[in-house]
């Protein structure tokens, strides 16, 4: 199946959004990840919600995409947390909503991994660890060699990084003088079946990426701050690497840092629960904004 | 051959931008000129092949014409699902130039061999299969390469092949007869064409004339243009430096039954087994009866047959 050429996106162009508009948009794409999870009954809910802020901060506050024929590129490389791609992407306006319906569905529209042949703004087809990053980097290298100004950004995952191409990319990637490169290393410390540095000697990951020649930034992986100040830092001629720990199953208690939401389904039950804390989440932000603007005027 | 393919592949693209090479640490006097002249169109990508395949799928994906060189096990085996996934999945037009076809490199060792190769290319459904069997065909690839619009894998040999046809002004994805003949068909690809040629010279000197086809495009296997150029009812004999059961003669097999054409189909391939056997090249083809004596016995043997059933 090849899809036929299609029309450039016309996406919504974006003010700055606030540190608080950020947050309030994670939430609702976490939403989204438990409403998707929910109907589909299918894993990696842990997964895609560690992985919130970091997509949400790129989105709304990184990636330039209003032309979108010279857009930057942005590979989910851990592409089992498809899911918040997904939501992200429809929170965007790139992806049409009513695709969600059909995520991981017999004759569905959306598959548990990436296929980019789906719908535009899906810019690889992901979904084995290791590949990702690698194309990502392809993608850099050639926009230099042509003298394109387009960052690439990736995110891959920590069992991922177990990968050994990954390593290959990372021996590579600082010859190459890619400094439109940009990975992000979601450390949630879960893998399917344990913690990396419980059945790999993982860390220390910041010495490693340094000993390799990248610039290496250690951030909160779920402070929207953090991440927009490192993404905004200016480059150095290296590629870059955002360590980012996080907390699997982020923003809803009973999923945080917990081994069973890499696979677990989310319950009627689940839904109910895990909906009520983000809204309640989202009351106390909002609230918080009014009372920090009353103040103001 | 694989000088000959690397020359014309420059050559064709040196005034193209959006050429770019990445060799597998490998190509030693092949890339000197064009890594020197051309610092940015060539990378020699290292001891990495899973990077290098990913990374060429990546440059793809903005536009660029990429070619990646290696040697067949590392340039396909080792990487197959980079090249599955990254190349194919996502249709990217990316030439992977595969130097060492079958046992070329004997007796380098069965890491180095490559007999199984078109067993994994014919699982991927959007790539182009070309196996040369001298240097104009290999030419003739180049250009076609530089232009295909799928993923594309080419098998070359080494270097020394004698050339079969006189120039490379070849339609690389038809059948190429090399030799006409009424008494049987040889169908065969690659370097192995230089026995098959000697072997029917040999065969026309005891009045047994043999048809003599070059396919070099493997895949996509264009069974028209193959039947129009063998008489009904003629036997093929299919040889090929490749294992018996994943070459080009199982995929015709299965288009005979499939397509139910009238063809009577006849191997001559190594059997499936991993080769512990130290000899060189030719001596490797000897030991699998793959040479010019094995393919005129090969013949020989199918005439007799023939004969002792008219009977």
């Amino acid at each position: 199946m090849k899809t036929q050429a299609r029309q450039p996106l016309q996406i919504p162009n974006l003010q700055e959004h606030s540190a608080e508009e950020l947050k309030i948009l994670s939430l609702r794409i976490r939403e989204r990840i438990l409403q998707l999870a929910h109907r589909s009954k299918s894993a990696h809910v842990g997964s895609a919600l560690s992985a919130v802020d970091v997509l949400s901060t790129l989105y709304f506050s990184i990636l330039r995409l209003e032309d979108w024929e010279q857009r930057d590129i942005f590979i989910l490389s851990k592409a089992h947390a498809a899911m918040v791609l997904y939501s992200t992407l429809v929170e965007r306006g790139i992806l049409a909503p009513e695709l969600l319906s059909g995520y991981h569905q017999d004759r569905g529209t959306l598959p548990a991994h990436l296929d980019k042949e789906v719908a535009e703004g899906i810019e690889a087809s992901t979904g084995s660890l290791g590949h990702g990053f690698n194309l990502a980097l392809g993608q850099a290298l050639g926009f230099k060699r042509q003298g394109i100004d387009r960052q690439v950004f990736t995110l891959i995952g920590d069992g991922e990084s177990q990968e050994g191409s990954v390593w290959e990319g990372a021996l590579f990637a600082p010859k190459l003088n890619l400094d439109n490169f940009t990975a992000i290393l979601d450390i949630n410390r879960l893998q399917g079946y344990g913690r990396p540095d419980e059945i790999c000697a993982y860390e220390p990951q910041k010495d490693k990426w340094e000993a390799f020649g990248w610039e290496v930034f250690t951030v909160d992986g779920h402070s929207v701050e953090e991440l927009k100040a490192a993404f905004k830092t200016p480059r150095t001629g290296r590629p870059r690497i955002l360590l980012a720990r996080t907390v699997k199953g982020k923003g809803i208690s009973f999923m945080e840092d917990q081994l069973i939401w890499h696979y677990y389904r989310v319950t009627d039950e689940h839904l109910e629960l895990g909906l009520k804390e983000l809204q309640t989440e989202a009351e106390e932000l909002k609230s918080s904004i009014r009372a920090f603007e009353e103040n103001e005027h | 051959m694989r000088n000959t393919f690397v020359k014309e592949l420059l050559h064709e693209a040196q005034d193209r931008r959006d050429f770019f090479v990445i060799s597998g640490d490998a190509g030693l006097g092949v890339f000197d000129e064009f890594s020197q002249n051309s610092k940015d169109r060539f990378m020699n990508g290292g001891i990495a092949e899973q990077n290098t395949i990913s990374l060429a799928a990546g440059m793809a994906m903005t536009g660029m014409k990429v070619c990646v060189y290696n040697i067949i096990p590392f340039l396909l085996y080792r990487t197959y699902e980079q090249v599955r996934n990254d190349i194919c999945y996502q249709e990217l037009p990316v030439i992977l130039a595969g130097i060492g076809a079958g046992l070329s490199y004997a007796p380098a060792g069965m890491t180095h061999y490559s007999i199984e190769d078109l067993a994994l290319t014919r699982s991927l459904p959007n790539l182009e299969v070309l196996s040369p069997a001298d240097p104009q065909e290999a030419k003739a690839c180049a250009r076609y390469a530089l232009e295909c619009k799928n993923p594309i894998y080419i098998r070359l040999g080494k270097t020394g092949e004698p050339n079969l046809h006189p120039n490379s002004e070849l339609q690389i994805t038809e059948p190429l007869i090399l030799k006409e003949g009424e008494d049987l068909t040889i169908l065969f690809h690659g370097s192995i064409g230089e026995e098959v040629l000697k072997a029917s010279q040999e065969l026309s000197e005891n009045q047994i004339e043999v048809q003599v086809i070059s396919l070099p495009q493997v895949q996509p296997l264009n069974t028209d243009s193959l039947l129009a150029q063998i008489p009904p009812s003629q036997k093929i004999l299919v040889v090929e430096e490749h294992q018996k059961t994943s070459g080009l003669g199982a995929s015709l097999a299965q288009k005979v039954i499939q397509e139910k054409l009238d063809i009577d189909l006849e191997f001559l391939s190594i059997q499936d087994e991993f080769v512990h056997h130290i000899r060189d090249h030719s001596g490797m083809r000897q030991h699998y009866g793959i040479d010019a004596q094995g393919i005129k016995a090969a013949v020989l043997k199918i005439r007799e047959e023939e004969i002792a059933f008219k009977r």
